[in-house]
């Protein structure tokens, strides 16, 4: 699944008006979804394939041709290097001090021995990754999911995540410290190397579907909630009986 | 909390013991995923097999790992009754081709360097999941985690479970809109025809 990038200030009013108009999701034993706006998702969603096709994977393709692998990883390591602000400022904002204290170290020792953090020795010094942003700050202080939303251009959402998308990007590194080109430049790289890590396996992942747009929706649900559980880079195992009911069926007279 | 080194001992000396020793005891779920992810393993880094080799080498290994006839029913929960019986048989059928298939290409487009396994987990109602990581190039440090079943003493794969995505999960929700446009036929056409187009 393609990683949802920043978005502008006109999303972000879009966002705080449909917060208001969130209600919660229907309870089930299927994974909860909350997609009013199926309609207008799926249109969004195939006009975001479309470009994904005629412009975005084209052009991932020449760089992953031209760019060597070691370079692209590089580069993938330096644009998380730069995250680090954001992930750093969502730890505390969770009162995650032990994390924090893990991604100032693994920031001081990529910026220094991994070579202003085209490396990451952090992670081979047991310094492993936390996954932050301020979505999951949102969810943590229980503001609700709200309904599932495919953002123009940026793909799968929902109204909370559209919200703390908006609060990253301004407090990014580049906003303050950076004029507006190079912040696009660096944006336009960030993308265009993570597109073309993933070549193959987006490929592979439209090949494997039979409905893109479900399979898209339910992938980013299940991954958005497992992370704000800290439960997939996180040090914590999942929680006893949190998706349980997917694997019990007849017996329990469902 | 995790011991790499001693997994990769426990997979080395799993894929050096020939199947007379496998056939004495039957492996528990750590070992059952060992088992899997060794032979997968082995299998894509083999340079002399071609892509499809490859792919059909990893799908004998899932069908001998997975539980494909509980997969069908969780995957299709209670849209289950919809089929009729031959309907559920064909289901079962053309699933299980298509999931062994599947998490052959997967494998293989994640490009798995090594995996190592980085916990264990007993499940509220006697299911087991097995935690690992992928381990170097593009993919590392990618959580997968396989959630087994015992049946009659035999631990088998009910679920895979990539990056908190659930296989089952993310199918059932396919195959509800799919049955909800065109009932049981839509979705037997549409997994004959997947499966058709992946031979080639």
């Amino acid at each position: 699944m393609s990683r949802a990038a920043q978005t502008g200030p006109a999303a972000a009013l879009l966002a705080l008006g449909l917060l208001l108009a969130a209600g919660p999701a229907p309870a089930d034993s299927d994974l909860p979804v909350h997609d009013p706006w199926e309609g207008v998702n799926r249109s969004v969603f195939a006009f975001n394939e479309a470009l994904d096709r005629h412009l975005l994977e084209p052009v991932a393709r020449a760089w992953d041709f031209v760019v060597p692998d070691p370079v692209e990883t590089a580069l993938s390591n330096l644009f998380a290097t730069l995250r680090f602000p954001i992930v750093f400022g969502n730890d505390v904002l969770q009162a995650k001090f032990a994390a924090a204290g893990v991604d100032v170290a693994r920031f001081l020792v990529n910026a220094t021995l991994g070579v202003a953090g085209l490396f990451d020795p952090a992670t081979r010094l047991g310094l492993e990754a936390n996954d932050e942003d301020f979505g999951q700050t949102l969810a943590v202080l229980g503001v609700p999911e709200g309904p599932y939303f495919v953002i123009p251009l940026f793909g799968p959402s929902t109204v909370r995540d559209t919200g703390g998308l908006v609060a990253d990007s301004a407090s990014g590194v580049y906003s303050y410290f950076a004029p507006f080109w190079v912040s696009f430049a660096a944006r336009g790289t960030d993308i265009l190397n993570e597109r073309s890590i993933h070549l193959e396996s987006l490929a592979e992942e439209r090949r494997q579907a039979f409905d893109f747009y479900a399979a898209t929706r339910n992938a980013y649900l299940q991954n958005r909630r497992a992370r704000v559980r800290d439960e997939v880079r996180g040090a914590q195992p999942p929680q006893d009986g949190v998706d349980e009911d997917l694997y019990h069926l007849d017996e329990d007279g469902e | 909390m995790q011991a790499p080194f001693a997994s990769c001992l426990a997979a080395l000396a799993l894929l050096g013991l020939g199947a007379g020793a496998r056939a004495a005891e039957k492996p528990g779920p750590r070992g059952v995923i060992e088992e899997t992810v060794s032979a997968a393993l082995a299998v894509l880094k083999d340079a002399k097999l071609s892509k499809q080799e490859r792919r059909s080498r990893v799908q004998e290994i899932a069908y001998a790992r997975f539980d494909f006839g509980t997969m069908s029913r969780l995957v299709l929960a209670r849209n289950w009754n919809l089929f009729s019986e031959a309907q559920q048989g064909e289901f079962e059928r053309e699933f299980k081709t298509f999931l062994a298939r599947s998490y052959g290409s997967r494998l293989d487009a994640y490009n798995e360097q090594e995996v190592e396994i980085v916990g264990e987990q007993a499940e509220p109602r006697g299911d087991v999941t097995i935690r690992t990581r992928i381990q170097g190039g593009d993919f590392e440090g990618v959580a997968m985690d396989y959630r087994l079943r015992s049946r009659g003493g035999e631990w088998r794969v009910i679920d895979v479970v990539i990056e908190g995505i659930s296989l089952v999960s993310n199918y059932r929700d396919q195959f509800k809109e799919i049955l909800s446009r065109g009932g049981p036929d839509q979705l037997l056409r549409e997994l004959r025809e997947k499966n058709a187009a992946q031979e080639t």
